[in-house]
């Protein structure tokens, strides 16, 4: 037998802030063979899973939707780590025993909270080690929310790496500046640049300074929160389209994320957007068993009542 | 750039992504025209789409006119015709102008 720390699981914690890359950086990395024998945990905010869809390879897949592991989820991710520790302490001989737990959070949480969770736990703090916390890092988006986003900087600051995602999308001035604010805030995780979830060689960069971070201390924003919109089955995709488009041309800095799978004439289409940057919708595969037409909205700024009137008015009204 | 660990994309613009099949473009295209000519009016705009040229004609009650490729330049140009953004979130879209 090895020391207490071969004998505990080894957890990787996956963070980064809503639309930052996260399920993509996974999915590559799961393609490429890493991961192979870890249970993935996936932990949505909303009630509606949309990323266990693109996550099928993995052997063991569990997820945890509807509330965030670092708050209000706090008690379901506890509860299942610990019935994985069991698991694992029972099943000691198995050839298809789980090696490690790579968890995915939403991107609403900060990883330092799980963190302090696991340790306070009188069992998990003997059957887990935090291995690594990967924080994604947009090169798009970044340093918006780092400007204007408390959490933003919280998960930047406990991350021990540093994934620049959709890094062949941004200007170098950006990034230059973006990796400078990186490395005042977390000097000591090493960074890796991406694009689509593999590792890219970084552009030549021109020389930047740091952005002179606002002070965010005592200041009150509205909280973000998850809206889970069902659109049914006989969807009018191209109402939907029209009101999502105009809604994110002129509030794409409140709804901070949509993400959800629709079916349409030309297959389940997975349609996801990052402020006002919504992803070519991906075509996946048939899959009967699964809740389809069905949009999450993150953001804040707006109600729920306000956003199903305005849907409503877009649907219907043109029809009368 | 890893290519081969995701889903095939659909092509064209996103909004469009719903139809692939030539007579559900068509449908789809009348259909956007349909939702816009109950939008645009009230910021002094409308649209029209005859279904054989491609894109989006775009005018304005004082005269402006243009065509445009898809939904999203259709908003960067009605913004630049009225002064500003049609907001979805508007209170004439939501019922609270009504109420």
């Amino acid at each position: 037998m090895g020391g207490s720390a071969e004998g505990r699981i080894r957890l990787t914690i996956l963070g980064g802030f809503l639309g930052s890359g996260k399920t993509t950086w996974l999915r590559h990395q799961l393609h490429a063979g890493a991961y192979a024998h870890a249970v993935i945990m996936v932990n949505e905010a909303a009630e509606t899973p949309v990323d266990d869809a693109l996550l099928g390879r993995s052997d063991r897949l569990v997820v945890l939707a509807g509330g965030c592991c670092c708050c209000a989820g706090r008690d379901r991710l506890i509860e299942e780590l610990r019935r994985l520790c069991d698991e694992r302490s029972r099943d000691s001989v198995s050839a298809d025993r789980f090696d490690g737990i790579v968890l995915e959070t939403s991107g609403l949480a900060d990883p330092a909270a799980i963190v302090e969770a696991i340790r306070a736990d009188p069992v998990l703090v003997h059957h887990i080690v935090v291995a690594e916390i990967i924080v994604t890092v947009d090169a798009l988006h970044g340093l918006a929310e780092l400007r204007g986003e408390p959490l933003g900087r919280r998960q930047i600051e406990a991350a021990t790496r540093l994934v620049l995602t959709k890094t062949d999308a941004a200007e170098p001035a950006g990034i230059a500046r973006l990796l400078a604010t990186l490395a005042t805030l977390n000097p000591a995780a090493p960074v890796e640049a991406t694009a689509r979830g593999s590792e890219i060689a970084l552009p030549d960069l021109p020389p930047a300074e740091a952005e002179d971070l606002p002070d965010l201390a005592g200041a009150t924003s509205a909280p973000i929160f998850p809206i889970r919109i069902e659109l049914g089955e006989d969807i009018d995709w191209t109402a939907f389209t029209v009101w999502l488009s105009a809604l994110l041309y002129a509030r794409g800095d409140d709804v901070m994320r949509a993400k959800g799978v629709v079916r349409t004439p030309a297959g389940r289409l997975l349609l996801q957007s990052v402020r006002k940057v919504v992803q070519r919708p991906e075509i996946l595969p048939p899959q009967p068993d699964r809740e389809d037409d069905t949009i999450v909205l993150i953001g804040r700024g707006y109600t729920e009542q306000q956003i199903r009137a305005s849907l409503d008015y877009f649907v219907r009204a043109s029809h009368s | 750039m890893c290519a081969s660990c995701g889903f095939p994309a659909a092509p064209g613009h996103w909004t469009e992504a719903g139809a692939a099949e030539p007579h559900d473009r068509l449908r789809a295209r009348f259909r956007r025209s349909q939702v816009l000519r109950a939008v645009l009016p009230s910021y002094g705009l409308s649209a029209h789409d005859g279904g054989i040229v491609p894109g989006i004609q775009l005018s304005s009650l004082t005269g402006g006119e243009t065509i445009v490729r898809n939904l999203e330049d259709l908003w960067v140009a009605a913004e630049r015709m009225c002064g500003r953004p049609v907001d979805p979130l508007d209170p004439r879209f939501t019922g609270a102008a009504r109420s």
